[in-house]
């Protein structure tokens, strides 16, 4: 997953997207993930990170991570050339 | 660098919900970095909202409508000329254009320099032949009919599904989603703008822009491609954002060199959501937005000045995105003094 050069994070969570003129407010937590992802970490990188910060199951944290890459690449904030690249 | 000094003439002082691109070409040209520039705003209306605003204008003149005859319009500008002594005319009304194109020749003689598209690239880009125009110069364009009278709009539903766009030739336009939303947006349209119609394909996606400027050559001298984020219910932008689509800016590219586009253009395009754009219409001038361009780094008007003075313009290829712009509405407390002076004496 790759985030495309065209999205700028800033560090209160506002994304916005300068080749659609999108933008959106992330939560803490989202922003977390955002920048795991920005920072090209695998998913057992960052699934092993956010278990260790957070009192959630493994299968919780699966699919709230597959939901939010879905709104992620709807949204046109990531490339992921193969649908199964997070898994 | 020391600043040259030139006179230059501006329509369009219009800054009301349907805004004219005067306003924002006045401030434009204001900042530029070439010119120290003495502006004569043209009205044809006394409640012009640029008139009245301060430090816009060292000279307003009003100048009558171009449906009163070509000649009488001219022949004001000529007159105006001779005691103002003006250098460049920046045109900034669709229904304005043509005079002013078609006696381009007549106010260089004079002295009035203009940088306007020629009558060719002005008429081909007609809504009404926008499917021509797609073919010709391989852009894609809503399928669309021209409707002479209401027996054609049984036609539509052989061509298109419902909804469709329903435009007036050179102004408004409605969704319509059935024959008789269509009947009712012909009924208004073809009272005010007479005919044809035009019923378009709808496209559905996301509205987005791009203010450009072609030299005439062939050349892209500017190009800011924006979304618009907020829209009134005359459809127009109150708060838009420049973008960076490479996708956009390459169409506006093409299309100015394969039609050697002269002057500035504002080209209105819909993106769908499989990221193909749709052009929707071409406006023949600098939109009202185009101080948007300027505050995200191309300055437009000064560089349509420039090229009307045949300087070199060297294109703009940088500008910022992300940067955003808000209109908002300001109430000035006029004397009557000057709406008196506008209204008896056609000069202030």
């Amino acid at each position: 997953m790759i985030i495309t050069e065209e999205i700028k994070i800033s560090d209160n969570g506002f994304v916005f997207n300068s080749r659609t003129g999108d933008s959106f407010n992330l939560n803490p937590f989202g922003l977390n993930i955002i920048k795991l992802i920005a920072e090209k970490k695998e998913f057992e990188q960052i699934k092993e990170k956010v278990l260790d910060e957070y009192d959630i199951s493994d299968l919780t944290f699966e699919k709230d991570f597959y939901e939010f890459c879905a709104l992620l690449k709807h949204h046109q904030i990531i490339l992921q050339d193969n649908p199964l690249e997070f898994k | 660098m020391q600043k040259m000094k030139i006179t230059i003439a501006v329509t369009g002082l219009n800054n009301t919900d349907n805004p004219g691109p005067g306003v924002p070409v006045i401030r434009s040209l204001k900042e530029s970095s070439a010119f120290e520039p003495i502006i004569i705003g043209l009205v044809y209306e006394n409640l012009e909202p640029g008139i009245y605003m301060e430090d816009l204008c060292d000279k307003i003149f009003q100048i009558p409508y171009p449906s009163t005859g070509s000649e009488e319009l001219l022949e004001r500008i000529e007159d105006i000329h001779q005691r103002e002594k003006i250098d460049v005319l920046i045109p900034n009304f669709d229904a304005e254009l043509f005079s002013f194109m078609k006696n381009e020749k007549r106010l260089l003689e004079k002295g009035i320099h203009t940088f306007l598209p020629t009558l060719k690239q002005f008429q081909e880009r007609d809504k009404d032949r926008l499917p021509d125009y797609g073919k010709k110069y391989g852009i894609k364009v809503p399928g669309s009919i021209n409707m002479g009278s209401m027996n054609q709009i049984s036609e539509i539903k052989e061509k298109f599904d419902y909804p469709v766009m329903v435009k007036g030739k050179f102004y408004d336009a409605y969704l319509a989603y059935n024959p008789e939303q269509v009947k009712q947006a012909f009924n208004k349209i073809s009272s005010k703008w007479g005919l044809p119609v035009i019923a378009q394909e709808f496209i559905k996606g996301t509205e987005v822009n791009v203010v450009a400027l072609g030299d005439g050559q062939g050349n892209t001298i500017a190009a800011v491609p924006m979304r618009k984020q907020y829209i009134t219910d005359k459809g127009k932008a109150w708060g838009g954002i420049t973008l960076s689509d490479e996708k956009m800016l390459n169409l506006t590219r093409q299309l100015i060199r394969k039609t050697k586009w002269k002057g500035g253009m504002e080209l209105e395009m819909i993106k769908t959501m499989q990221n193909e754009y749709y052009l929707i219409e071409i406006n023949p001038r600098i939109p009202a937005w185009v101080y948007l361009a300027v505050g995200a780094g191309q300055n437009i008007p000064e560089a349509l000045v420039k090229l009307a003075l045949e300087q070199e313009v060297a294109p703009m290829e940088d500008y910022e995105s992300g940067k955003m712009f808000v209109r908002y509405s300001y109430d000035m407390i006029v004397d009557l003094e000057k709406f008196e002076k506008i209204s008896m004496n056609r000069e202030i």
